[in-house]
């Protein structure tokens, strides 16, 4: 049995993990619920957001600048993805779709590693994120506390879109009927864009966040997305409050299972993944609706 | 028309041409056996990944779990010296690697579209990482499991290089073979039938989670063999087989080497380690080898969705099918209407043998409520044998519902349904097919890229096989009762002029008899008919009721349709709802005269004060 | 006769191959109600998608006050003032009773305030904090109607919007349709319950096998049971 410390630290990782997992997983589970297509370029985007963020503060030294610009680029990429390469996909088989967002992603990632050779690089602390802090008896890094706060108040931030403004109603609306939508004089495919960019910046924004504390490699996506599968299959096809409570669930899985035997952290949770499947398969607050 | 479904022995003689020449021509053009063994290595697991995702349209991101499975196990039997017979390793490498596709296709089959390639992909990662890390005592982990020995045949060793290579490509050879009869058996007809209609194939009678199963083993199977063979022909069997970029670069070669084509994956991996061994070698652009097959690939997608074989065998067969094609009318005129022919109709005699003095089907108080909506509530009535009979009512009266509950789609709430006084609710669509209920959908439900002929067959086979049969070597048309029961469907049908052309060509009027001959194929005791003559013209309504007459001689009819001429000229009873409620059962004569039923259609059941 | 501000000419409509109009033509003349009555699959509905955009006609034309809207998307239509109110009503279930009026509105120049749609139907302020899936079949239908008020439509496509409902929501459902042509909106209404149609409506055609074969008074229609029983009852 692990100790208390030990346990409690891993909890604390695992909800930095989490809220990471959360806001990967909001972004693939809101372009999934509303245009119903499976991103497999989502793991692709938040490294490229890594990449972003690489560059700039290579450039500037400055984070903050790192999440403007790199958020504006992302932007960019999702509309240029949704318009050039997307939206020739609504009307295909959900096979097509996974088929051009997953070639997508190998332009994406190669394209990246053509530039900037398969090295990995590496993305400084900000220097408001230096140091450990003390808890109690733990000790935590500075920045991966802050990473907590931060991600949380994107993830609230996102609720606010999403529950309090026009483009939210839009995207909740669209999720569970974009054809009425439309007939009650909604350009659809216009929010099918909002919607798709804000996913992509949201998966971008959060490969930025975590680009100090990982090695930033052309590959480092693809875990990422895998592991935002299992999130929106805990939480429920297309659901937001899904991706963030299986963001969390995982983020815990991984990390207290690590606490006992790291060499189960993964197993574990796509085994508590199949128990789901098996058990309810719409996911938490899944219903069954659409895909 | 024997000749066909077998096909030509072209494709075999064309791979054993290729498989034959290719050390002599291929090695000058920069491939090594090394390469050569890798390409048929990838072309293994792609035979059984093909007949999943090519020929079932099952698309799986997780074949490396099975791939990893058959390498591994092989790998660490001769490594630790379990056993020292490498034939021996390779077979038990199949089999777990199949047992393994067993359980995660359990768990995979029951979702459809993005669930299943989800499931399919978090399970290769399961596998992934738990040959990393759990199981890395017995893999080696992260190094893999150097020093995995050849096979020996006659006491020679099959060493690397030119014996090696024969060994793939006579393994290659058997898997393509293997594949070809399972794509021609009846089989691989429901596989392709799952892949063009999976509801209209339960439908009819096939277990469609059984057969997807049965063929996710079978790529499970293939790619252990391969796995396995990539240990032996390297010595070393390395963790990457395992990663989830095996899975994506065998999605990428079979879309880029031509989707449902067996040897697309062959053709593709050819491109990708050809691209990727000689690219290297190129200054500057040396990196770029696998962007530049990520773009081919998207291009592939978006535009040229056949691929490189498909594009091949499309220049074989493109003019065979505009012979086929020719003469069909672009729209339905009436010079399209071919009255039914008349004979006896020699389908197969029912398989449920009726007991003339129990109705043929009973419903008792079957009720469906979704939430607080009744949509049918206690409705009880009996469907005599040898009658034909209506439902009719007005819009939202519940005749769907029922109907899909007399087939046991959906379940009732409450209440029962007895065919030949024998309980079927709970049964399900294809349990009740067997049963021998038929029936024939208001919207078309057609295997649209499948041929008139291939069309009833699917139904044909259902009855004479039973819910689920691994009958994988005999071919599709092989059974003579069911060549017997396609060729009478078609001819009541009046569609032999049209029996080799893919049903998506064919016009609107001809497309609805074939939804009848489906169900009628199927060899039904009792054929529920839901709109018969929806979208018709009159021309082909006049044809069609004659139709259904002649059907109604030899078995049980129920008819849902709007068309008050049709339901008065043909049906001998008549059931009418109105909101959920049976409101009147008589003859026709009866239903006129009821005073009731006449204010149900006109809304004037309920009073409403006048302005 | 009075200016017509919707014009239906000639159109054929197709679901993927199967042809359910045959050259259909109607028109509704401003501040004017019009029922469009036909049996089971008769195509009624397929007219109302046809004009909403929600399915393209293959020939014919549709004008709305004069200009063509054919070939047009549903959303650009919604915008030049006609609704469509869905046979399935089609309420989001996730949303509020407010936030499906809100949405509705989003995109209306001249959009109705919250109050003035509540006024109509009482019985949705009362609900207003409710999610569309709490809603009984006549809240919903009330919801429906209330998303294309609020729009402030000008024409408004009804599709059997008494279906399913109990005879006190449809007469209350039918003294709203009352007031809102006595407004001066023009309705389209498609409708089974033909007592209920005729009883407030100007004019009447009559859908049978997707070709028009009848048009004219409510009075004329009921004065002609012959004719009813040959296209309505059976």
């Amino acid at each position: 049995m692990p100790s208390a410390p030990l346990l409690l630290s891993q909890a604390f990782n695992g909800l930095a993990l989490g809220t990471l997992l959360a806001l990967v997983a909001s972004g693939l589970t809101i372009i999934l619920g509303t245009l119903g297509v499976l991103n497999f370029a989502h793991g692709a985007l938040f490294m490229l957001g890594a990449y972003a963020m690489y560059v700039v503060t290579a450039q500037t030294g400055s984070f903050f600048l790192g999440i403007l610009v790199g958020a504006a680029f992302m932007l960019v990429v999702g509309v240029v993805l949704e318009r050039g390469l997307i939206r020739l996909f609504y009307g295909r088989p959900h096979e097509d779709q996974i088929l051009v967002t997953f070639g997508a992603g190998i332009v994406i990632v190669e394209g990246v590693r053509a530039l900037f050779g398969a090295n990995t690089q590496s993305v400084p602390t900000p220097s408001w994120g230096q140091g450990i802090v003390q808890l109690g008896f733990l000790f935590y890094p500075t920045y991966r506390l802050e990473l907590i706060g931060i991600v949380a108040a994107l993830l609230f931030v996102l609720y606010l879109i999403l529950y309090r403004t026009s483009i939210g109603l839009v995207v909740r609306a669209g999720i569970e009927d974009a054809r009425m939508v439309g007939i009650l004089g909604i350009n659809v495919r216009r929010s099918f864009l909002l919607v798709f960019a804000l996913g992509v910046v949201a998966a971008g924004v959060s490969g930025m966040l975590y680009a100090p504390i990982v090695s930033v490699e052309p590959d480092m996506g693809s875990s990422f997305l895998v592991e935002a599968f299992v999130v929106i299959v805990i939480g429920g096809l297309g659901s937001y409050p899904g991706a963030v409570v299986g963001g969390l669930i995982a983020g815990e899985i991984i990390s207290i299972t690590s606490a006992f035997n790291s060499a189960y952290s993964e197993v574990m949770l796509y085994a508590v993944m199949a128990l789901l499947l098996v058990l309810r398969p719409q996911g938490l607050f899944g219903s069954e609706g659409r895909v | 028309m024997a000749a066909r479904v077998r096909g030509t022995l072209w494709p075999e003689l064309a791979v054993v041409a290729v498989l034959l020449v290719a050390p002599f021509v291929l090695l000058p053009l920069g491939f090594s056996y090394d390469l050569l063994q890798r390409i048929l290595d990838w072309g293994l697991i792609g035979l059984g990944f093909d007949l999943l995702f090519g020929a079932t349209g099952l698309l799986s991101f997780g074949q490396a779990a099975f791939y990893g499975t058959g390498g591994f196990v092989a790998a660490y039997l001769l490594v630790g010296h379990v056993i020292a017979n490498v034939w021996l390793a390779l077979v038990l490498g199949t089999i777990a690697a199949g047992l393994v596709g067993l359980v995660v296709g359990w768990l995979a089959v029951r979702r459809i579209g993005i669930y299943f390639t989800m499931i399919t992909l978090a399970f290769g990662e399961m596998a992934y990482f738990l040959e990393n890390s759990p199981l890395s005592h017995y893999t080696g982990g992260e190094n893999g499991l150097p020093g995995v020995p050849v096979p020996s045949l006659g006491g020679m060793p099959i060493s690397a290089g030119l014996p090696m290579y024969w060994l793939l490509a006579v393994l290659f050879f058997a898997g393509f073979v293997l594949a070809r009869r399972i794509l021609h058996s009846p089989f691989g007809a429901v596989l392709r039938a799952i892949k063009g209609n999976t509801t209209r194939t339960g439908m009819t009678g096939h277990s469609v989670p059984a057969y997807k199963l049965a063929v996710f083993v079978i790529a499970a199977l293939y790619a252990g063999l391969a796995g396995g063979l990539l240990g032996v022909l390297q010595s070393y069997m390395p963790p990457d087989a395992f990663a989830l970029d095996t899975s994506g670069q065998l999605v990428v070669q079979t879309v880029i080497g031509g989707v449902g084509t067996l040897v697309g994956p062959l053709v593709g991996a050819t491109l990708w380690l050809w691209l990727r061994d000689n690219l290297q070698q190129v200054p500057h652009v040396g990196a770029l080898w696998k962007l530049i097959l990520g773009l081919i690939f998207v291009l592939l997608v978006v535009v040229l969705k056949r691929g490189i074989a498909g594009e091949i065998r499309w220049a074989f067969t493109r003019r065979r099918l505009a012979a086929a094609e020719a003469g069909v009318p672009e729209e339905t005129g009436d010079a399209a209407v071919m009255p039914p022919t008349a004979p006896a109709l020699p389908l197969s005699a029912p398989l449920v043998v009726a007991r003339t003095d129990a109705p043929a089907l009973r419903a008792i108080g079957v009720s469906k409520f979704y939430g607080g909506l009744h949509a049918v509530e206690n409705v009880s009535f009996e469907v005599r044998t040898g009658s034909i009979h209506a439902v009719i009512g007005p819009n939202g009266a519940g005749k769907s519902t029922l109907f899909k509950m007399l087939k046991d789609e959906i379940a009732p709430t409450a209440g029962e349904v007895l065919l030949f006084g024998r309980r079927i609710t709970g049964l399900g669509p294809t349990r009740t097919a067997q049963l021998g209920i038929g029936k024939s959908n208001q919207l078309n439900q057609l295997f649209l890229d499948l041929t008139v002929t291939e069309n009833l067959r699917i139904a044909a086979l259902a009855r004479a096989r039973g819910t689920f049969r691994a009958d994988l070597w005999r071919a599709a048309d092989s059974l003579p009762a069911v060549e017997r029961q396609v060729a009478a469907a078609m001819e009541t049908v009046g569609l032999i002029h049209r029996a080799d052309v893919p049903v998506h060509v064919l016009p609107y009027g001809e497309k609805r008899r074939l939804e009848i001959g489906i169900a009628l194929a199927t060899g039904p005791n009792v054929l529920l008919l839901d709109e018969p003559l929806a979208g018709m013209s009159p021309a082909e309504r006049v044809a069609t009721r004659a139709l259904v007459r002649e059907i109604g001689r030899t078995r049980t009819l129920l008819i849902v349709e709007h068309d008050m001429d049709a339901i008065f000229e043909l049906a001998e009873r008549i059931t009418v709802l109105y909101e959920g409620r049976l409101l009147a059962d008589g003859t026709p004569d009866e239903i006129q005269g009821n005073q009731a039923v006449q204010d149900a259609y006109l809304g004037g059941l309920h009073e409403h004060e006048p302005a | 006769m009075s200016t017509s501000l919707l014009e239906v000419e000639a159109i054929n409509s197709f679901y993927g191959d199967s042809h359910i109009l045959f050259d259909v033509s109607l028109t509704v003349g401003r501040n004017e109600v019009v029922a469009l009555l036909g049996r089971n699959g008769a195509g009624k509905t397929t007219t109302l998608r046809t004009i909403m955009g929600v399915l393209a006609p293959r020939s014919g034309a549709i004008r709305l006050d004069g200009k063509p809207i054919g070939g047009l998307a549903p959303f650009q239509i919604a915008r030049r003032g006609l609704q469509l109110v869905p046979e399935e009503r089609a309420i989001f279930g996730q949303l509020t009773v407010e936030e499906n009026l809100r949405l509705a509105a989003l995109t209306a120049p001249n959009a109705w305030s919250l109050d003035r749609v509540y006024e109509f139907f009482p019985r949705l302020r009362e609900r207003r904090r409710s999610g569309g899936r709490q809603l009984s079949g006549g809240e919903q239908q009330m919801l429906a109607i209330a998303r294309a008020l609020i729009r402030d439509a000008q024409v408004i496509l009804l599709d059997e919007p008494f279906e399913g409902l109990a005879p006190l929501i449809v007469r209350d459902l039918v003294r709203v349709s009352r007031e809102l042509a006595a407004q001066g909106r023009t309705i389209l209404v498609v409708e089974q319950n033909v007592v209920a149609a005729l009883s407030f409506a100007d004019r009447v055609y009559v859908l049978n096998n997707g070709h028009m074969v009848w048009e004219g008074r409510p009075a004329e229609l009921r004065a002609d049971p012959a004719l009813m029983k040959a296209h309505l009852g059976i």
